[in-house]
C-alpha cells in the first residue's frame, strides 16, 4: 500500500501534528471570511509556498494534486456558468488554497499521528457516550490510507482497458473499481478484527 | 493450546462450506491441507472467531469464539493470505504500534515492543519503510511481526508462502521453523508442513484425514489426482 506521507525534514514535518491540524482548521475557517480576489490570491500564493517548502518536486506534486484540482476546476466552472467570473475566481482561489494546505499537512503527518490526534479530539464525544473515539480515529486514518490505493487501482483498471484495446468509459471503470474497493475493504476489516484493533478504547 | 470444535458447522447463503466437525487440537505445530475450496480457510477463520459457526461451537483456550470474541482474538494471531491486507498502516513501525494500542502502553514501552519484535525477525532496518516498498518475503515477515507483537498463544497462517519466489519462500520457511509459538499453517506448500506434529486434510467441506503428516499427505496426493 502506498501512503500520502512524504519523508522529509521541513518545518512542517517538525511541527507537532496537533498544531498542524488546528492550523489547518483555522485556515479553513479564515478562508471563508475573505470574499474578494486580492486577499484570496495572497492566501493561494502563501499556501503554494508552504507546499513548495516540502520539496516534493513539481512533477510529483502535480501527480498528487491533479485529481483534486480537476474537481475544484469543475466547481469553479459551474460557478462561472451560474454566477460571475469574480465568484468563480473566488471559489477557485479559496479551494486551491485549502487543497494545498491540506495536502501539505497530509504529506508531513504520518497516519499513526493522525489517528492519535483525531482519537484524542473525539474523546469528549466518547465521554458523552456518543461515539468510540478510537473508532473515529481509525476510520479517518483508514480514509487517508485508502486514497492512494484507490487511485492505484483506478490506474490498473485503466491500463487493463488499454491492454485489451478497450476505450475506458465511466461505467466500465467505476464498476470494477467499486467492486474491488469493497472487496479489499472487507479484507482490511477482517484484518482489523483479527488483530483486535477495534477492541481498543 | 487447546482448541475444541463441537459439531461446529459453517454455512454461507444456504451452502455448507464446512460440515459439522468435532475435534480437539493441542499439538504445537499443525498443518492444514486440501484442494482449493475444501474449507481450510473457513476452518481456520472459525478458530479466530472471524467466522461464527452456523451450528455447534468452537472453544479456544477455554473461550467460546462467539461469546468471547475479543479474548479469542487476543489468544490467536492470524496471518492472512495476502499480507498487503494484513498491514493496515503503510509504515511498518506505525502498523505494529497500532496493534499494540489495546495494551495501553506508554509511547516508550510501545516503541520498545516494536523494536523488539522487528529485531526478532531481523527486519529492524525496515521499521520506517513503506509496505509497498517491501519484497514478498519482507512483507510476510512484517505481517508476522505485526501479529506476534501482541504475543498470541496460537498463530494461524493462511498460505504464508503463496506467491513467493524460491528465495523468499526459503526465508519464510526458515522463520516459521524457528517460531516457538503454537502454530497452525494452511498450505499448498507440502514441504513447509511435512514435519509438523499433526496434519488435517479437508476435502469438499469435510475433514477427510487427521493424523501424521506422511499418511495425510499421501491421501491428499491421491485425492488430487
Amino acid at each position: 500500500m502506498k501512503t500520502l506521507y512524504v519523508e522529509g525534514d521541513s518545518v512542517l514535518h517538525r511541527l507537532p501534528p496537533r498544531v498542524k491540524l488546528l492550523g489547518l482548521a483555522a485556515a479553513g475557517i479564515a478562508l471563508f471570511f475573505f470574499r474578494s480576489i486580492p486577499p484570496l490570491a495572497v492566501a493561494a500564493l502563501i499556501s503554494a509556498a508552504i507546499y513548495a517548502s516540502l520539496g516534493i518536486g513539481l512533477r510529483h506534486s502535480l501527480a498528487r494534486l491533479r485529481p483534486i484540482f480537476l474537481t475544484i476546476a469543475v466547481v469553479a466552472l459551474f460557478t462561472l456558468l451560474v454566477g460571475s467570473a469574480e465568484e468563480a475566481a473566488t471559489v477557485l482561489l479559496r479551494l486551491t488554497s485549502l487543497m494545498l494546505l491540506a495536502a501539505a499537512v497530509t504529506a508531513t503527518t504520518g497516519i499513526g499521528d493522525f489517528i492519535d490526534e483525531i482519537t484524542l479530539a473525539a474523546r469528549p464525544l466518547e465521554r458523552l457516550g456518543l461515539v468510540k473515539a478510537a473508532d473515529i480515529g481509525l476510520s479517518i486514518g483508514l480514509v487517508i490510507r485508502f486514497v492512494p490505493e484507490i487511485l492505484d487501482r483506478y490506474r490498473a483498471i485503466k491500463d487493463a482497458h488499454r491492454a485489451r484495446g478497450l476505450k475506458p468509459r465511466i461505467l466500465t471503470l467505476a464498476v470494477p473499481l467499486i467492486i474491488l474497493t469493497l472487496k479489499n475493504a472487507d479484507e482490511i476489516a477482517a484484518a482489523i478484527d483479527a488483530r483486535g484493533i477495534r477492541a481498543q478504547k | 493450546m487447546d482448541i475444541r470444535f463441537e459439531e461446529a458447522e459453517a454455512r454461507f447463503e444456504g451452502r455448507t462450506v464446512l460440515h459439522p466437525l468435532t475435534l480437539s487440537l493441542s499439538e504445537r505445530r499443525i498443518g492444514i491441507i486440501g484442494l482449493n475450496g475444501s474449507g481450510k480457510t473457513t476452518f481456520a477463520r472459525m478458530i479466530n472467531g472471524l467466522v461464527a459457526p452456523s451450528a455447534g461451537y468452537v472453544v479456544v483456550n477455554g473461550f467460546d469464539t462467539v461469546q468471547h470474541g475479543e479474548k479469542v482474538r487476543a489468544e490467536t494471531g492470524f496471518i492472512f493470505q495476502n499480507p498487503q491486507n494484513q498491514i493496515i498502516l503503510p509504515i511498518l513501525k506505525e502498523d505494529i504500534a497500532l496493534g499494540l494500542k489495546s495494551r495501553k502502553l506508554s509511547r516508550q514501552e510501545s516503541d520498545a515492543a516494536v523494536d523488539a519484535v522487528l529485531d526478532r525477525f531481523g527486519i529492524g532496518h525496515l521499521a520506517a519503510r513503506r509496505a509497498h516498498e517491501l519484497s514478498g518475503g519482507e512483507l510476510q515477515l512484517a505481517a508476522l511481526a505485526s501479529v506476534l507483537a501482541t504475543e498470541p498463544d496460537i498463530l494461524i497462517m493462511d498460505e504464508p508462502t503463496n506467491q513467493l519466489d524460491l528465495k523468499n519462500r526459503e526465508l519464510v520457511r526458515r522463520t516459521i521453523e524457528g517460531l516457538d509459538e503454537n502454530i497452525m499453517v494452511i498450505s499448498h506448500d507440502l514441504e513447509l508442513v511435512e514435519d509438523f506434529d499433526r496434519m488435517l486434510l479437508f476435502h469438499e467441506g469435510r475433514l477427510a484425514a487427521d493424523g501424521p503428516p506422511a499418511d495425510t499427505i499421501r491421501l491428499y496426493r491421491e485425492l488430487a489426482r
